[in-house]
């Protein structure tokens, strides 16, 4: 099955219609080993090192794809579909408004902005995405979400490295719904099988920019950290709700999209902060561990509200600022380390 | 920025000639701090804050005092404020890689400073939009929340490259859906209803007061260049907050009868023989450093287009019903020269470079507003091979002084005039 791959800052692009267009959607992340330097040519340095990552990415590989579709993310990338228009070779480059609000407003244009993608792709392919195709796509991302939900409660019970995880949650996003739902099954009985949570660990949250690359996550367990319980869309709030049965599947899916936690991305703060809240209340942490990614904004500008929340609860959150690199940021990781340390006496005393 | 332009360091050398009128800038100034004060005093009066691309006249029409969170910031800027601000802010958490003037209005609100020197007092609502970046909404609303004020946004979509006409209009549907949801969230929060027939008087102004900027912008075309980017910087004011009132449409009248006169008698902005190279100059001044503009007199250079201030003056429409209203508001919002696609901005820098007779672009890659500074490659690269005119990319920051460095700008600025120099002499 063909990828038709979607630029998504968050969790934004419904990818029932593109499953129900006959794709296998695929999440571009591009890859942290490689040098940004063709996509640095049209970016300037100050855009966040994943969204350079990305267009590099694409610059590469997207005659491999059917096409592109772009979902309204952050103030960084917005208008870099612009740039992608102009440097990356496609087939077919959609731009889906997804809408910021939730209200009455924004959900009748999400329908608009539905079947504008809906009639762009069967124009382009000669197919027909018929209710019954994405009443069945429905069906198969909630198979995949509810499994990713099983998998990801067992963090905080077994001995499950952070890298785990995230692996799961990018093959979720990049490979083909079967093969992966598949996969899911195997994992869940492997993780069942894993010994009980290490003594040696502190139970984190794990909230901020999102983390697409797995060296980030060993080194969080290097330094005594386990991730329990995350926001970030590479993660739980792909899979915290489901899609609702609904008659008309795309008013499903408008209320699904509308309804996921938010991300910094989207108002409101408050609504970011009663996920957070919840997840807190579901699942006893230690500590809670905010990180930004170099220039991104939109968590930049939440951490301060958010940290401040959240400390004001009484948790312990420490706040760090990272390089989108492979290469352990021995700096960090010592900060890192001295505060679980520090919690470590404070448990005691 | 008076005394910047009459600073000492430029005694003996090339001073701009201001318009006898740009003076009366201070009446527009006064009346909307004199207004924020009676509205502050009477209890049903209220106040907003906005931002830039939010239909102000919306907030005349309610009778809300719109106050402006961005133009304090460039006040704070402008008298040198703006550095110990940012630091304030990222004293409190917020990061360097920030806008600078949410970071100014932020510790401009903390610290409490006086309104002169860009201080800003608690609203009574906030409301603002996505149409030029989410900076707006993510800083408005973290502001609302520290404030415990209502909050109100509008979602702007997206007018990428190549949006047809028929995605355009679903997206203008959109935006007037979110009219009716302002338009009950002022009822609720303000107790103040929609006046139709304030309405039509209030846009019928704005529209006079748009069609004055552009009409000044039409007189730039004259050679030498009568009005430059370093008066149009301050005296675009009136289309910021005063959009919909008299006050401004007066001031601009007088400018125009000054351009007017000056261009007759066919004189500029320089000295008589001075303009060698005419400039545009694209996003947001150096606001602590507007000695910036005028000192490119000194090498014969005149700013004479610039699209951020031609931004806040567009076509505006005079509509008959409210739906056809809204619906022409709506599609301005979206239509702001600042936030135009690539492919718009292509198309329209060069036409304005041909309209303009422009022998070079400065362009603003400014690390406080990425929306902005996205495309200046490609942007760059399109003009040079049209245009056949020299680009330089200036990264810098608006209200940021640390990002400025004297010494490495004017390096870039020398080398810049050298390219127009010898583009001209090929030309030639
Ligand atoms: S990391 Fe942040 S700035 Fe970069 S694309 Fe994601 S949300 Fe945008
Ligand atoms: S400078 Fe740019 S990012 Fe900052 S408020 Fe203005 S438009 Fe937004």
């Amino acid at each position: 099955m063909k990828k038709l791959a979607y630029f998504d800052t968050s969790h934004e692009m419904p990818l029932e219609i593109i499953m129900a267009a006959g794709f296998s959607p695929y999440k571009i992340m591009g890859d942290v080993h490689q040098s940004n330097d063709p996509a640095d040519k049209y970016l300037s340095s100050f855009f966040c090192g994943a969204a350079r990552s990305w267009l590099t990415e694409a610059l590469a590989h997207a005659k491999e794809w059917a096409g592109i579709i772009f979902a309204q993310g952050c103030n960084n990338t917005n208008r870099h579909y612009d740039i992608w228009k102009v440097h990356v070779e496609t087939p077919f480059l959609h731009w889906f408004g997804a809408p910021l609000l939730d209200g009455d407003a924004a959900r009748k244009y999400y329908r608009v902005e539905l079947q504008r993608l809906i009639s762009h792709l069967e124009k382009q392919f000669d197919i027909k995405i018929t209710p019954e195709k994405i009443r069945e796509a429905i069906g198969k991302s909630n198979e995949i979400k509810k499994k990713l939900k099983q998998l990801s409660g067992l963090r905080s019970e077994k001995d499950i490295p952070n890298r785990d995880y995230l692996t799961a949650m990018i093959k979720c996003l990049t490979c083909p719904v079967d093969e992966v739902s598949a996969w899911l099954d195997s994992e869940i009985t492997l993780w069942n099988a894993r010994p009980a949570f290490p003594s040696g660990k502190k139970r984190f949250l794990l909230t901020g920019s999102d983390i697409t690359y797995v060296e980030w996550m060993d080194t969080l367990d290097d330094c005594g950290i386990r991730i329990v319980r995350d926001d970030l869309s590479v993660g739980e709030r792909f899979f915290a709700t489901l899609i609702p049965d609904a008659n008309d599947p795309l008013e499903s899916l408008i209320e699904y999209y509308t309804g996921i936690p938010k991300p910094a991305t989207r108002p409101t703060l408050q609504k970011r902060l009663d996920y957070l809240y919840q997840a807190l209340q579901e699942t006893k942490v230690d500590g809670i561990f905010s990180q930004n990614l170099k220039f991104c904004e939109p968590y930049a500008y939440d951490s301060v509200p958010v940290n401040n929340a959240l400390k004001a609860r009484g948790y312990k959150v420490i706040h760090l600022e990272r390089d989108f690199s492979p290469a352990a940021d021995q700096q960090l990781a010592n900060r890192l380390a001295a505060f679980v340390e520090m919690m470590e006496e404070g448990n005691n005393g | 920025m008076d005394k910047a332009k009459n600073s000492t360091d430029n005694a003996g050398k090339v001073v701009l000639n201001t318009l006898p009128h740009s003076k009366d800038l201070k009446w527009p100034m006064l009346w909307w701090i004199g207004m924020e004060k009676l509205y502050r005093t009477l209890p049903w009066k209220k106040t907003a804050w906005t931002c830039a691309a939010f239909p102000i006249e919306l907030m005349w029409i309610y009778d809300i005092f719109p106050d402006h969170p961005e133009n304090m910031a460039t006040v704070a800027a402008a008298r040198k404020q703006s550095q110990r601000l940012i630091e304030h802010a990222e004293s409190m958490g917020f990061s360097r890689d920030l806008c600078s003037y949410c970071k100014t209005n932020i510790g401009a609100y903390d610290t409490k400073i006086k309104k002169t020197l860009g201080g800003i007092s608690k609203p009574d609502i906030v409301v603002c939009t996505n149409a030029i970046c989410d900076t707006h909404w993510k800083w408005f609303q973290i502001m609302a929340d520290k404030m415990n004020v209502p909050f109100f946004m509008f979602d702007i979509p997206k007018w990428v490259s190549g949006t047809d006409e028929k995605t355009l209009e679903g997206n203008i549907d959109y935006v007037v859906d979110q009219f009716y949801d302002l338009m009950a969230f002022v009822e609720k929060h303000t107790g103040k209803k929609m006046n139709e027939k304030r309405l039509y008087k209030v846009l019928n102004r704005s529209m006079e007061l748009s069609d004055l900027w552009r009409e000044i912008f039409e007189h730039r075309k004259a050679v030498p260049s009568p009005y430059s980017g370093a008066e149009t910087s301050a005296a675009f004011f009136p289309l910021v907050v005063l959009p919909g009132v008299q006050v401004g449409i007066n001031f601009f009248k007088k400018i125009l009868a000054d351009i007017k006169s000056l261009t007759a008698k066919g004189e500029g902005t320089m000295p008589k023989g001075n303009e060698k190279y005419r400039i545009m100059w694209e996003g947001i001044p150096f606001w602590y450093r507007m000695r910036f503009m005028y000192d490119l007199a000194q090498y014969g250079a005149v700013i004479a287009f610039e699209p951020y201030t031609y931004s806040f003056a567009p076509v505006k429409k005079k509509c008959l019903t409210m739906e056809e209203t809204l619906r022409d508001v709506a599609r301005l919002i979206m239509d702001t020269p600042y936030a135009y696609n690539l492919e718009r901005r292509i198309e329209n820098f060069e036409k304005w470079i041909d309209e303009y007779k422009l022998d070079g672009v400065i362009l603003h890659e400014n690390m406080s507003c990425r929306p902005s500074s996205a495309g200046m490659v490609d942007l760059t690269e399109a003009i040079m091979r049209d245009k056949g005119i020299p680009v330089l990319i200036l990264q810098c920051d608006m209200n940021d002084p640390r990002a400025y460095s004297e010494g490495q700008i004017k390096t870039r600025i020398e080398g810049f005039i050298e390219m127009m120099e010898a583009n001209k002499n090929t030309m030639s």
